[in-house]
């Protein structure tokens, strides 16, 4: 095989005009769904005319966080792991005129981060969090998160996780987020159709996108390293709203329901709230 | 907008002083979690935040409350949070966050009794190691100030806000359930007498500009830009060079550790504040801070009409830690007494390390709930004096 | 239509060999700096511009230069 030493000069328009270059390629491994979502995400940021004046990344920790940590050419700030939505709610309070994009993950948001998620769900922070759930915490080298369904074989289970998972968007839906969907990181369509939505959403919208980890969820659970086999694993086990309409109740037994679960952008949220708040009771 | 300064005389706890001292320095964002006995200052900053247009949430656990007041100064208002002992332990992750980011914020150790939840309502001394050195990782250098009195915790809350503009890094304000709880009187200035230090901005354009000043490591007064300003900042829990990038080089680890400790131990000189009574012709020195520096304060007064040469030396930053005035101490008197209301000797392994065996030093320790009586630390002055 | 590979940015991961509809990838042979093997777009006298390929990849190492006009994607709408 001949090796092309070649450094390109050429860039994507959404990296050129988005994301720092000197932080480019991003470490995701190869066939990570990461980079999917990210994509979709900028396309959704562009679409919108959002600017890197006006928007703020915000991560976690994570494969999702490390990897799209200072990428961003605006404001990036990662949190530490877990307390994502207890940092925004501070950003977004301090400055209610900015968007903020929180990428989060399996164990920053339904693990050590799951109190100050639903807390942040109930306030309605004016957010949009997008939850990259792989099924796997992937960076730490592959252990259970609570996500992984019933029976995944993980560094930490190895003989099969004998708990169930969180649907994480049920939560989101109990504690009172304004929109709450999910999406494959293959959807592409929908998943920046959502993501613009969540943005304009006000209240948090919570947006969670299920993706391939070829490294970690494909090796130990599924025994296979290509991305291919993980992004077919998870179509086999997940289904949309409108599809499962159409199915007998033994074809969607177990799966993933996919689509838009939650809007209801009348409710409103600890941001407008205490704008209105102050307004009426600031002393001159 | 208004500053919120209310000059007058008042009567009211130290925790309520906290809260005032807190608005007429600036803050505008407080995030808590009720514990006693700090719970006073989360309801006073309730009451008064919104009257200047601040915001005052009660998150849902401490670490929300320590994330998001740090979280808050980089979105550009001065913040602070509060708590006793074991919310401390909690924020002691968070406190890491302020500090590799240089994030300016305050916080309050209402101190109580000990070790975990203790004598929730009781005075305790046993924080003075925790907040120095609880956080992970150590390579930081940490500034703590400790109050006496009702008035001090007003004076000394401004003073934390202005060290953490000027270090860039969160400040402590190391108090104790006897200062938040005892209620006497509270002299608010003219809001023209006191002095408020403002947030620091860049003046250059960010390409040229270093968020974090790693080549640079003992400087102060350094800017701190805040997200929306232009700057591109990036924030991390992560090792991180002066861009703010992660970094896993050797290099970029030692540049950091050694920013984070020079800040402080290289302007030793901008961090000393201590009080001292009769030290002059002292030949036995009485030492104790916060709370717990009044009963050695009117022990002190005792014995000095029965004409003993004791003296009382008290640390008013307590971190870092006055090494050279305690030296000075040592070398001046035979005797140290520390009064601190721990067991273990906190304060006083920290005068003993400082007095480099030139003085004896001894340690009247109590578990806390009750500070010491006066007759308590006369009776040990008694009992050592030579 | 043109199609650049940004060889320093593909990790080998096959997505637009496997995912494209027409099949106009193939590994080329060829391999970058950090030893991914590259694709190489053999056929692509059969691209109809769908831009799965941009899409499917997780490293924007795909650069696509459409010729048709681009339709089916609403104009970008300002944000509240």
């Amino acid at each position: 095989m001949s090796t092309s030493g070649e450094t390109s000069k050429v860039l994507h328009p959404l990296v050129s005009k988005y994301l720092r270059k000197e932080r480019m390629p991003h470490m995701a491994c190869p066939g990570c769904g990461i980079g999917q979502v990210v994509h979709a995400t900028l396309l959704a940021i562009d679409e919108l005319g959002m600017t890197p004046k006006d928007t703020v990344w915000v991560q976690g920790v994570g494969c999702n966080s490390r990897i799209t940590y200072s990428t961003w050419v605006g404001d990036n700030v990662d949190a530490h792991h877990g307390r994502i939505f207890a940092v925004a709610t501070g950003l977004k309070m301090a400055r209610p005129d900015m968007n903020f994009i929180l990428f989060t993950g399996d164990g920053d948001c339904g693990a050590i981060g799951g109190n100050h998620f639903i807390h942040a769900c109930r306030r309605n922070l004016d957010v949009t969090a997008i939850l990259f759930n792989n099924g796997i915490y992937g960076m730490t080298g592959g252990q259970v998160a609570p996500t992984s369904p019933f029976g995944t074989v993980t560094t930490t289970t190895p003989y099969g996780n004998l708990e169930d998972p969180f649907d994480m968007c049920q939560l989101a839906i109990a504690a009172g987020a304004s929109y709450v969907a999910r999406w494959r990181s293959t959807d592409f369509k929908p998943l920046i159709n959502s993501i613009k939505k969540g943005i304009h959403t006000k209240g948090l919208a919570f947006i969670e996108v299920l993706l391939q980890c070829p490294t970690n969820f494909g090796r130990y659970a599924l025994k296979t390293s290509r991305a291919q086999d993980v992004l077919k694993w998870i179509k086999d086990h997940t289904v949309t709203q409108r599809e499962a309409k159409k199915l007998p109740p033994e074809d969607i037994e177990g799966k993933v329901l996919l689509g838009e679960f939650v809007y209801r952008p009348d409710r409103t949220g600890i941001v407008e709230r205490y704008q209105a708040f102050l307004k009426k009771h600031m002393k001159e | 907008m208004s500053s919120g300064v209310k000059p007058g005389r008042y009567f009211v706890q130290g925790d309520e002083a906290i809260a005032e001292g807190a608005i007429a320095a600036g803050c505008r964002f407080f995030a808590g979690y009720p514990i006693t006995p700090s719970s006073e200052t989360s309801e006073a900053m309730a009451r008064r935040l919104p009257e200047v247009g601040g915001i005052c949430l009660q998150m849902e656990d401490e670490l929300a409350s320590i994330h998001s007041v740090c979280a808050a100064s980089v979105g550009g208002l001065k913040a602070m949070t509060i708590s006793s002992g074991p919310g401390i332990s909690l924020k002691l992750e968070g406190l890491g966050w302020g500090i590799k980011n240089e994030i300016p914020v305050v916080v309050v150790d209402v101190q109580r009794a000990g070790p975990s939840n203790g004598v929730a309502t009781r005075v305790g001394q046993g924080d003075f190691y925790t907040i120095r050195y609880g956080s992970a990782g150590g390579n930081y250098g940490l500034i703590a100030l400790s109050p006496k009195s009702t008035q001090e915790a007003f004076d000394l809350t401004i003073e934390c806000f202005n060290l953490s503009e000027i270090f860039r890094c969160p400040v402590f304000l190391l108090a104790d359930e006897t200062v938040g709880h005892t209620r006497e009187l509270l002299v608010i200035p003219e809001e023209s007498e006191l002095n408020v230090v403002k947030r620091i901005k860049p003046t250059i354009p960010p390409e040229q500009f270093d968020m974090y000043p790693l080549d640079n490591p003992e400087v102060i007064y350094y800017p701190f830009p805040n997200i929306g300003e232009g700057y591109g900042i990036c924030v991390s829990p992560y090792t991180h060079n002066s861009k703010g990038y992660a970094s896993t080089a050797q290099e970029t680890q030692e540049k950091m550790a050694r920013r984070l400790v020079l800040k402080v131990t290289e302007n030793l000189d901008k961090l000393v504040r201590v009080e001292r009574r009769y030290m002059e012709d002292a030949d036995f020195a009485v030492v104790a801070y916060g709370g717990n520096a009044r009963p050695a304060i009117a022990a002190v007064d005792m014995v000095r009409e029965k004409g003993m040469k004791v003296g009382f030396f008290r640390p008013i930053i307590v971190w870092p830690f006055p090494d050279g005035e305690i030296l000075n101490v040592a070398e001046k008197v035979r005797r140290i007494l520390v009064c601190e209301l721990n067991i273990d000797g906190q304060l006083s392994r920290e005068v003993a390390r400082a007095a480099r065996g030139k003085s004896e030093v001894y340690h009247l320790g109590s578990g806390g709930v009750e500070p010491h009586l006066p007759l308590q630390i006369f009776n040990e002055i008694m009992r050592l004096y030579q | 239509m043109a199609i650049t590979i940004i060889k320093d940015f593909c990790k080998g991961c096959g997505f637009c060999i496997e995912y494209c509809p027409k099949k106009v990838y193939e590994f080329s042979g060829e391999m970058n700096k950090k030893g991914y093997a590259l694709p190489s777009p053999v056929r692509i006298e059969e691209c109809t511009e769908c831009g799965l390929c941009d899409l499917y990849c997780p490293d924007f190492a795909i650069l696509l230069e459409k010729t048709k006009k681009l339709k089916g994607r609403a104009a970008p709408e300002k944000v509240r």
